[in-house]
């Protein structure tokens, strides 16, 4: 079966099709709120005339293309292409101010295609089961996985604790703007209908990350990158033994995004903020996190990248979708026959293990590709800050207006710009807020749903193993946390 | 010299256009349409609604000899959408692809800046997808009675795809008439209630796209909730069937703003349903698993209007009325 499903890829057009999805998404990946969402619903119509296997390579090409493509505009100019890469951002700007751009982009790249090839294999190995495994997942382990989510980016984030906590709750709070998720009323709303939709994803993360850049660099006194003081171009190669060194990360990170992106509705940026702060704690020079270390670009990158094969788990054995990404390639996938569900592997099996096989090799042109984008895109860091800022301004504008057509998210935009600005300035840290906005709404709306389910009694959240599991693991971290900052207070 | 010699210029295009747009205007309706037509989606680009209206538009471009732009508005279930296009001209240029949420669910339960019925003119119904009542294969209740029965003496618990859908007001009605203790947990859209299910976190789901899944004995249908039966399980009945009063018929349908001209809606009306009665658009709707369901525009307003006035009263004895 595996073999007649290569043979299947020998043709020009899978060729074709693998680079081409790929390249358009990388790039779509790299400016500022076009996800990879947009463009694979984009590409579906362009898609109607050809052969199913092409096809879906395609789209899935532009889906990996579109997570690794975030990375290069974070680590190039702060400003994350995808929601995902706000924390290849941290260090891998930090690395790029050093005149390492390119050694950053490259561990990036690898890193990206590590976490890709990892989350293949066990998408070929184990779908069915792991799709088994999910369903264990019901609104009381959902809410532990939550609460365990958003400890780990608290206590774990470097810096300190409080400053997270309250930004988390910062972002919790914008999240309740909207409908309630179990009345179905709104609130918080102002009886404006605007409202009802609630902060988005994509303004509020342009606005606090692009925006609040372009913001600092204006009112910078003494601009950093002035000509003069450009840093050079460093030596790029990344030696195997470099990524030899980081097994334990990767291996781990991508563990994370793939078992995360197995569960519905939690996404690829969370994982990739839990790596980062995994490595960081594990890491002897966890100092070095933040200031350019190129584990903390390596750990999220692995990991978000695992997220698209672990999405495709329950997405293709069950016909059930777990974000708005892999619920497009669903309607892609039913376009061309191939309906996903129960009957998926049985009926069209050739087929299925031909997109998967095309996925792993897919690695190959992702990598050759890659390197080739960088030679250009590095130099978008020598670029002037008055001719950057105001294309990264409108770019970020058309961004936000471009996600659901409508003005209203240009304001939640700038409004964000702002705020992300005056907390930049106030050495609050951003990205608990934006693991906030995303984790707080479901997270509630779990906890009521299991409380529903339950009668209103919190028992439910100690009845099954996986809850106690979480629970034993919640318990340990916040003891872990307690324990170090004992010990450095002593220390100090 | 040169501001007289533009002047004169300028009136003379002046002269020569104003006749040319009067003109336009009478020929309206033998003209249309002379420009492309905008076709608003209140959902995202590749959902089911999108990727059917995409082909409409593909297909009925071909026969109107103008384009048809499909536009992504989502949010807030459609409504923003449907706002939108209520304010826009009735020229026939602007048409929505609209669903049941939007146009009898959601105006019933409160204000959302239009009325579906006095706001719109409906141009055709062309899909819809069914909603079935699904439980567990291990589950105990083979039938609806039997549900509904268990759901007296203890909680039942149901999901759907979200808070104050219309799969949530009809079950909310039954359980009302019936006095048992059927207890809705909303879900964040279709595919995660039919997880919870399949994970057995809940007793039902009333959800759509449930074939393959029961085909397969993961999940049995107890009934639909649409006010006929699903073409590929003739012998599960409705709710009404069942002897329950309540219904969620889902719509797919084309409407425009009120006031259009009734040439210009025949002719759309004429086009489209050439268009979803096609082979080559059921052949298409078969792959994307989506039932084609034609009716009229005048049967698509009947069927909002009944169904507006009943969610209201729904609504209103739950004490969420508009």
């Amino acid at each position: 079966m595996l073999f007649d499903a290569f043979l299947e890829l020998m043709d020009i057009w899978v060729l074709t099709a693998a680079v081409v999805g790929i390249v358009s998404g990388i790039i779509i990946g790299a400016i500022p709120g076009l996800g990879p969402t947009m463009a694979i619903a984009l590409l579906i119509p362009v898609t109607f005339s050809m052969e199913p296997i092409p096809a879906i390579i395609l789209l899935l090409g532009v889906y990996q293309g579109a997570i690794f493509g975030g990375s290069i505009s974070a680590v190039l100019l702060n400003v994350p292409g995808t929601p995902s890469s706000a924390a290849t951002a941290v260090d891998g700007f930090a690395m790029a101010r050093r005149g390492e751009g390119g050694r950053a982009l490259r561990i990036a790249l690898y890193s990206s295609v590590f976490g890709n090839v990892f989350s293949c294999i066990v998408l070929i190995a184990l779908a069915e089961p792991l799709a088994r495994f999910a369903l264990d997942f019901g609104p009381a382990e959902m809410t532990m996985l939550m609460l365990f989510a958003l400890l780990v980016i608290t206590l774990f984030g470097g810096g300190s604790r409080l400053n997270a906590l309250i930004m988390v709750l910062v972002g919790i709070c914008a999240g309740i703007v909207g409908l309630d998720p179990i009345s179905g009323t709104p609130r918080f709303t102002f009886g404006s209908f605007a409202f009802e939709n609630g902060f988005q994803l994509i303004p509020v993360l342009i606005g606090l990350f692009a925006v609040s850049e372009v913001l600092l660099q204006v009112f910078e006194r003494e601009p950093v990158a002035t000509d003069a003081e450009m840093p050079e171009l460093q030596s790029s190669a990344v030696r195997l033994v470099e990524l030899w060194r980081m097994r334990a990360t990767l291996l781990l990170s991508s563990v994370i995004g793939t078992f995360v992106g197995i569960l519905p509705g939690i996404g690829s940026t969370v994982p990739a903020f839990m790596s980062y702060n995994l490595a960081r704690s594990r890491s002897l020079e966890s100092e070095t996190f933040g200031k350019g270390a190129p584990e903390g670009v390596a750990a999220p990158e692995a990991a978000n990248n695992a997220v698209t094969g672990g999405a495709l788990v329950p997405t293709l054995a069950l016909g059930i979708p777990g974000d708005a990404v892999t619920a497009v390639i669903l309607g892609a996938f039913m376009l061309h026959g191939l309906a996903p569900g129960p009957f998926l592997f049985r009926d069209h099996g050739l087929e299925v293990y031909a997109i998967f096989e095309a996925l792993l090799l897919s690695s190959i042109p992702t990598v050759i590709l890659g390197l080739l984008f960088f030679r250009v895109a590095i130099h978008v860091t020598r670029i002037k800050p008055k001719h950057l800022l105001p294309a990264i301004t409108i770019l970020a504008i058309f961004g936000a207006f471009s996600v659901n057509n409508n003005l209203f998210d240009v304001w939640v935009m700038l409004g964000a710009g702002v705020f992300g600005f005056m907390f930049q300035r106030g050495g609050f840290p951003l990205p608990p807020l934006l693991i906030g906005l995303i984790l707080g709404l479901p997270f509630e709306q779990s906890l009521r749903q299991a409380l529903l389910t339950s009668g209103g009694s919190f028992e439910i959240f100690v009845h099954s193993p996986i809850t106690v599991g979480l629970l034993v693991l919640i318990v340990i971290s916040v003891a872990i946390s307690a324990f170090l900052a004992l010990r450095t207070s002593r220390n100090a | 010299m040169q501001f007289t010699r533009r002047f004169s210029l300028a009136i003379l295009v002046g002269i020569a256009l104003s006749p040319a747009a009067t003109l336009a205007e009478e020929l309206a309706e033998e003209g249309f349409p002379s420009r492309p037509i905008t076709f608003v989606v209140p959902y995202g680009a590749g959902g089911t609604t999108d990727i059917s209206a995409r082909q409409m538009a593909t297909m009925a471009e071909k026969l109107l000899g103008q384009p048809i732009v499909v536009e992504n508005q989502p949010g807030a279930s459609g409504t923003n959408a449907m706002r939108a296009v209520a304010s826009a001209d009735a020229d026939g240029y602007t048409l929505i692809a609209t669903t049941s949420s939007p146009s009898f669910v959601t105006p019933a339960l409160r204000d959302v800046g239009y009325d579906p019925l006095s706001d719109f003119t409906t141009i055709l119904n062309y899909s819809g997808p069914f909603h079935g009542v699904l439980v567990p294969a291990d589950s105990p209740y083979q039938t609806l009675d039997e549900m509904i029965e268990a759901a007296k003496s203890g909680a039942v618990t149901y999901g759907t795809a979200g808070a104050m859908g219309g799969a949530h007001l009809a079950f909310a009605s039954i359980a009302a008439e019936m006095g048992g203790n059927l207890q809705h947990v909303p879900f964040d859209g279709a595919s995660k209630a039919t997880a919870a299910v399949l994970g057995g976190h809940v007793d039902a789901a009333l959800v759509p796209a449930y074939r393959d899944l029961v085909l397969d004995g993961q999940l049995r249908l107890l009934g639909v909730l649409d006010g006929t039966n699903d073409p590929d399980f003739p012998n599960v009945p409705t709710l009404k069937d069942a002897g329950y009063n309540a219904e969620f018929p889902s719509i797919v349908g084309i409407m425009a703003p009120a006031g259009l001209d009734a040439a210009i809606r025949d002719k759309l009306e004429a086009t489209f349903t050439e268009v979803a009665s096609s082979d080559e658009f059921k052949t298409f709707m078969t792959e994307l698993s989506q039932p084609v369901r034609i009716m009229t525009g005048t049967e698509l307003t009947a069927t909002i209007k009944e169904n507006l006035n009943a969610y209201r009263e729904i609504a209103k004895s739950m004490g969420q009325s508009n």
